[in-house]
């Protein structure tokens, strides 16, 4: 670089700024995103365990798919759907104006999406470990089904839905490929921390990609620790 | 009164390739009634027996036949009527107790508590009261805050009693509750079965394959060989062969 010491300063402060924000803009698509594949994982398992309805196997391979599809694939797909010409994107901006791609939005729908198989996985597992007696005894003091899937079965599984709740915001966290093709790579609005770190090592930014990889490191570790934390110490006496 | 009458083909009826499969098999068809007091169901382990008794709560669908307590009809195949579990009212004391493991014993039992019917339901401490009542009928208050997994077998049976009388039932329905529990326990708890029946007055149907406990218990014995009913009367009138 040049001998004017202003430049690398300007060029210093701007790096700390886009991890910054790449740091804050992560966390928040990442703690909503988890949020809606709670909500709706939970959901989803509840009816693919306990519901015997035609198209069951279809609704679960619609909702795994991303797991095992390419990301960029799962990303294209909702392109095709939420794009300002997609499907239902297209129907949305005829009546509002308004697109979702290229926002923030579009990083936590790419985030969810791709981690909602991981909660929907767990949560089903989970919810068809509990025995079907638990279940049986609630109906017969007069729950409901909905009533003894929240108070019984729910709290019963409770393990491996938060395991599920664990991986999802990994996986959100992590989340590259379909966030890049919905959301694109605009810093301070849509560049989330991996793709932050795919600019800077492209860029030759080593220290940012450095710092931004270590702090990812750290939210994940830590995420690891505190699921252990959480779920060690109590025993469910099944 | 609870008058039973059902059909209903267990297992497949093939005379299959496979041996035990086919031993296993067999059709229910049964009919019965049972007034107050205690009513045993008696019979071998595959007599058909316990499948009466959840046909009666509603976990098994019968075929065809009909089932009514009272004035009530749970089930009618003619009519197409079949009540839901939830609106049987039926107090059901499992064999493996089938306590909740996240609820301390209280818990158990408050869960159980039917909300009232005008008033949109008890208050928590309300619910509480009740609780506590229940267990001191059983005489375990003092495992109130105890978890399951902290309970003996005994105790776990009369929390699970505590807990299908708390759900104010019209019937109270137990499949075997003896059999997971040691000889000592079994003779006091079948005298406090006897006794919680006489003092609620609720008809019990109690299921077992022990004579000593239909003897001890039974004011009325319903014998099933094979699904089918093969004597009934006192338990002085029917002779009863000792199950396995």
């Amino acid at each position: 670089m040049g001998g004017a010491p202003w430049k690398s300063a300007v060029l210093r402060a701007f790096g700390a700024y886009m991890i910054w924000s790449a740091f804050k803009l992560s966390l928040l698509v990442t703690f909503v995103a988890t949020c809606f594949v709670v909500l709706l994982g939970t959901a989803f398992a509840f009816v693919l365990a306990k519901r015997k309805f035609r198209g069951r196997e279809l609704l679960d391979a619609v909702v795994t798919l991303p797991l095992v599809l390419p990301p960029t694939v799962t990303g294209y797909y909702l392109i095709v759907l939420l794009g300002r010409r997609g499907l239902i994107g297209s129907y949305v901006y005829e009546r509002t104006g308004w697109s979702v791609t290229f926002t923030w939005w579009a990083a936590v729908i790419a985030a969810a999406v791709m981690a909602l198989p991981l909660m929907v996985k767990s949560a089903r597992a989970a919810i068809e470990s509990v025995s079907p007696q638990f279940e049986i005894a609630s109906y017969t003091l007069g729950k409901s089904e909905l009533e003894t899937f929240f108070r019984i079965t729910l709290p019963l599984a409770s393990r491996g839905v938060f395991a599920g709740v664990v991986l999802s915001f990994a996986r959100a966290l992590g989340e590259f490929g379909a966030t890049l093709m919905l959301a694109g790579n605009i810093p301070g609005k849509t560049q989330t921390m991996p793709l932050a770190i795919y600019e800077a090592v492209v860029a030759g930014e080593d220290r940012q990609a450095q710092i931004l990889a270590l702090v990812l490191t750290a939210v994940s570790v830590t995420a690891i620790y505190l699921t252990n934390k959480l779920t060690g110490g109590r025993t469910q006496g099944m | 009164m609870l008058r039973v009458s059902i059909r209903k083909q267990i297992g497949t009826s093939r005379s299959g390739n496979n041996e035990r499969e086919s031993r296993q098999a067999f059709r229910l068809d049964v009919e019965f009634m049972a007034a107050s007091g205690v009513t045993i169901l008696f019979g071998h382990s595959g007599s058909g027996k316990t499948t009466c008794l959840r046909a009666v709560a509603g976990i098994v669908t019968p075929d065809e036949g009909r089932i009514s307590l009272d004035d009530r009809l749970y089930f009618d195949s003619a009519s197409g009527v079949n009540l839901p579990i939830q609106q049987r009212r039926v107090g059901f004391v499992f064999q493996d107790y089938v306590l909740f493991p996240h609820l301390t014993a209280e818990q158990n039992v408050a869960y159980g508590i039917r909300a009232g019917e005008n008033s949109g339901g008890l208050s928590k401490a309300a619910k509480r009261e009740r609780a506590r009542e229940l267990l001191a009928l059983l005489g375990i208050e003092y495992a109130a805050r105890q978890y399951p997994r902290e309970l003996s077998g005994g105790e776990s049976q009369r929390v699970a009693l505590a807990r299908a009388l708390a759900s104010d039932p019209a019937i109270v329905l137990l499949d075997e509750p003896l059999s997971a529990v040691d000889a000592k326990t079994r003779a006091r708890l079948l005298a406090e079965i006897r006794a919680t029946q006489q003092r609620t007055d609720i008809p019990f149907l109690y299921v077992t394959h022990n004579v000593a406990e239909v003897v001890e218990i039974g004011d009325h014995v319903i014998v099933l060989d094979e699904g089918r009913v093969i004597s009934q009367g006192s338990p002085r009138e029917v002779t009863l062969v000792q199950g396995e």
